[in-house]
């Protein structure tokens, strides 16, 4: 190719180079858009995707941002700009950028999910979402401790149920990598802003208020391991309910709580079961709990013959990325 | 459903900046100390060391379930990391809850059986396939020193394994069943190592077998090959367990047969026989008895003067090893009219030692004290309480004493003070004072001369203390 001769053919050219990347770009969405529709199309309500989850991740993602956002503006301006809103365009930036993260998209996506399939057991076999049997027993324990514990945990899951029902996610609420993912997508947005980065005693002031122990997720984690060997007692899902049981199956076959959660939608049953015998329940325990999930799937016998170490290899071998957490 | 009580935080502990263990509670100081670490020390238990790190760097209080082994059983809890910013030096703050402790699950015999079988043919330094009568098929040899057995069984084809090795302690002729041989130890000429023999049946097993693997596992490294580094200890380096692993063994059963008879022949629980026969009778077993007592001193000394000997860290109570040590020698007290003056139930005196290593210094001194105390007397042990992070433990006689010359040369090898028939092999001071030394303690005397009351010996044996909570 011959050298621009002019200062404006080299414009012409660059003109043509962005046109043809933004072109490429639209060709890109586009072929993104049939499988998704179709994929949506296909079976409302049963599938992994409906519209109801990705409002709720919307809403997730837009939710953090305003919390992000509202920390900055307190730090600058102190106390006395609660309740003023912040511009749409930065929640929306911040937002656009927060979903970008697939870390972060992948762990909102599994907690819409869970509240999803929550509701479903809830419509389907009365499971209570907040309070289940098991939590019930728990907090009743002549252990003061884990009846403190217990009693911690039900306030916490209360708390997921509404705050899923308003769409939000609260940042103490997000495991300790995720919380360091957001912080960092929120100082590159700062960054691209041009106004320099977000004020420090902002980051600061919310890294102390974490404590991943007393999260949803920390305190469904503590309680699980505070029932020792009782745990399995955790992998009824009608005794132990969704937020529980999913702990109990993460923390038995070892695997991400977020990889037990998706487990438990229909369209992942060999997971389930895999986790299931990597947990070491025998096939008839395993088809017990598949009848009250998922009623229309049959668990083949020979599940019962497969070695619990052999499941859990299987199962760390997936290559679930989406909602992967390096843990 | 519920396996622990009371509270669920179990052991609190502080890291330092550099991931040292500064102070922990009892179980956690326990576990560090069981992985190998020290207190205060770089945290030892890989799966804390992780978090606590990932904390530091992340500068956040994490929460994670963990899950540990201490060489015995496994550890199970829910371990919460605290980074402690600014001047406390950026270490952390480690609450474990839920301690609990599980026997190691072991997988099932057949599949643990699999892995042993897969570990003794990843370590077989030596393996071949034998026919169903045991007879040699082929033979490789992957370590230089098993080439002339390699050598022997080429020139000589076709005859049992058993032909070409020399088996220990198996006194039976081939044809032997397999099973019996199954592990079995034995010496390979040309080779100064002990070997194990594996025979893994080919084919079915409830039937005859079709053949075997053969495999051959030294038990120890090629000399010459690893221990350059034990400079200090260069002429102990080629140290092969000539006595403990191969004279022991051997000796043993007909000393143990010679001081049976000579018993019987004593007691004359064969038939009546004079008087004069009866002693010789005595004479006979005691020296047995000092054989055997040799035997064992030799077994030990040579285990302690192995380059890298050591010795295991755990709680031990002086004062209960000096009871237990006086449980096992009170007969012999007794007879001579010795009391045993012990320390009190309630002395608790901790010393991070190994047991079994305390409790043979302490039979060791108590014995001496016995033996060398005029009867009718009195052996004082006490304990005392830790000063500058020790505990110490003393036994005291009230025979003759040992003299500032004598003092010296107590704890030399082969050292008896110029007594020559009383049975001793001159080696027990001098491999107690090897084992305190190996436990990082020390073994002392008090000479005569500078006992205020001018009678008995003491010694006394100091131990680092076990650290407290």
């Amino acid at each position: 190719m011959a050298e621009p001769a002019t200062n404006i053919s080299g414009e012409l050219t660059s003109v043509e180079r962005l046109l043809k990347e933004e072109l490429a770009r639209g060709d890109r969405s586009l072929r993104g858009v049939a499988p998704v529709l179709a994929h949506m199309l296909e079976t409302s309500g049963h599938s992994l995707l409906s519209d109801a989850i990705v409002a709720r991740v919307r809403g997730m993602l837009e939710h953090l941002s305003r919390q992000l956002l509202a920390a900055e503006r307190a730090e600058v301006l102190g106390s006395t700009a609660h309740g003023e809103g912040d511009p749409p365009e930065a929640v929306d930036t911040l937002a656009d950028r927060l979903g970008s993260d697939h870390v972060v998209l992948g762990h909102a996506y599994v907690l819409a999910m869970e509240s999803h399939l929550a509701e479903r057991l809830e419509r389907r076999a009365s499971l209570d979402p907040v309070l289940s049997p098991l939590l019930q027993e728990l907090i009743a324990s002549d252990q003061p401790a884990i009846a403190e514990l217990a009693m911690a945990t039900l306030a916490a899951q209360s708390r997921f149920v509404q705050s899923q029902r308003r769409m939000d996610m609260p940042l103490a609420e997000l495991p300790a990598e995720l919380f360091l993912s957001v912080m960092a997508c929120w100082e590159s947005v700062a960054r691209g802003r041009g106004r320099g980065a977000v004020p420090k005693g902002a980051v600061e002031r919310l890294k102390r208020s974490y404590d991943e122990g007393a999260s949803r997720v920390g305190l469904l984690s503590r309680l699980v391991s505070a029932m020792g060997n009782g745990a399995l007692a955790a992998l009824e899902l009608e005794h132990a309910g969704l937020a529980l049981f999913a702990s109990a199956l993460a923390a038995v076959s070892r695997q991400p709580r977020d990889n037990a959660v998706i487990a438990c939608h229909e369209s992942q049953a060999a997971r389930l079961a895999l986790a299931f015998r990597a947990a070491g329940l025998d096939a008839q325990a395993i088809e017990r709990q598949f009848l009250l999930l998922e009623p229309g799937i049959r668990v083949p016998e020979v599940i019962g013959q497969l070695a619990p170490d052999r499941a859990q290899a299987i199962l760390a071998r997936s290559e679930a990325r989406v909602v992967d957490l390096d843990r | 459903m519920i396996e622990r009580g009371d509270t669920l935080l179990a052991a609190r502990g502080l890291t330092d900046a550099q991931d040292r263990l500064v102070t922990a509670d009892e179980p956690l100081a326990e576990l560090q100390l069981a992985c190998g670490g020290d207190l205060p020390g770089v945290l030892a238990v890989p799966e804390l060391l992780v978090l606590v790190r990932q904390a530091r760097s992340m500068d956040l209080r994490i929460a994670r379930e963990f899950a540990a082994h201490d060489g015995d059983d496994r550890i199970t809890g829910f371990a919460r990391v605290h980074p402690r910013g600014g001047e406390d030096g950026e270490g952390c703050e480690l609450l474990v809850e839920n301690w609990q402790r599980q026997p190691n699950a072991l997988a099932g015999a057949s599949e643990f059986a699999e892995q042993l079988d897969a570990i003794d043919r990843a370590s077989a330094e030596a393996s071949g396939r034998l026919d169903a009568a045991q007879r040699v098929q082929l033979v490789s040899a992957a370590a230089p020193d098993a080439r002339e057995l390699e050598a022997a069984i080429s020139r000589e084809p076709g005859r049992t394994w058993t032909d070409y090795v020399t088996l220990q302690d198996v006194a039976h002729r081939q044809p032997l069943h397999w099973r019996l041989l199954d592990g079995s130890h034995c010496t390979l000429p040309g080779s100064q190592r002990h070997w194990r023999v594996r025979l893994l049946p080919l084919g079915s097993v409830s039937t005859a077998p079709a053949g075997f693997e053969w495999l051959l596992v030294p038990e120890e490294p090629l000399s010459g090959i690893h221990s350059t580094q034990d400079s200090e200890d260069d002429a102990a380096a080629g140290h092969s367990r000539l006595i403990g692993s191969a004279l022991t063994p051997v000796l043993r059963q007909p000393i143990a047969r010679i001081i049976a008879n000579a018993e019987t022949i004593r007691s004359r629980l064969a038939g009546p026989l004079r008087e004069e026969y009866t002693e010789y009778a005595g004479t006979i077993a005691a020296a047995g008895q000092h054989l055997s007592g040799m035997l064992d001193d030799l077994a030990d000394l040579e285990v302690v003067e192995t380059p890298g000997f050591s010795t295991a860290r755990e709680k031990v109570d002086l004062a209960d090893a000096a009871r237990r040590a006086a449980g096992i020698l009170g007969v012999r007290a007794q007879a001579r009219g010795i009391t045993l003056d012990l320390p009190e139930e309630d002395e608790g005196c901790q010393a991070r030692a190994e047991f079994r290593r305390v409790l043979q210094i302490l039979l060791n001194l108590i014995g001496n004290a016995i033996a060398y105390s005029p009867d009718n007397s009195r052996v004082t042990v006490r304990t005392h309480e830790s000063r500058n992070g020790r505990v110490a433990i003393s036994v005291a006689d009230e025979g003759p004493g040992i003299s500032e010359e004598q003092a010296a040369r107590i704890f030399d090898k082969f050292e008896r003070l110029g007594r020559d028939n009383d049975g001793g092999s001159g080696l027990g001071l001098y491999i107690s004072q090897r084992l305190a030394r190996a436990m990082d303690g020390e073994l002392t005397v008090t000479s005569r001369e500078s006992v205020d009351d001018g009678c008995g010996a003491l010694f006394r044996l100091d131990l680092p203390t076990f650290p407290a909570r």
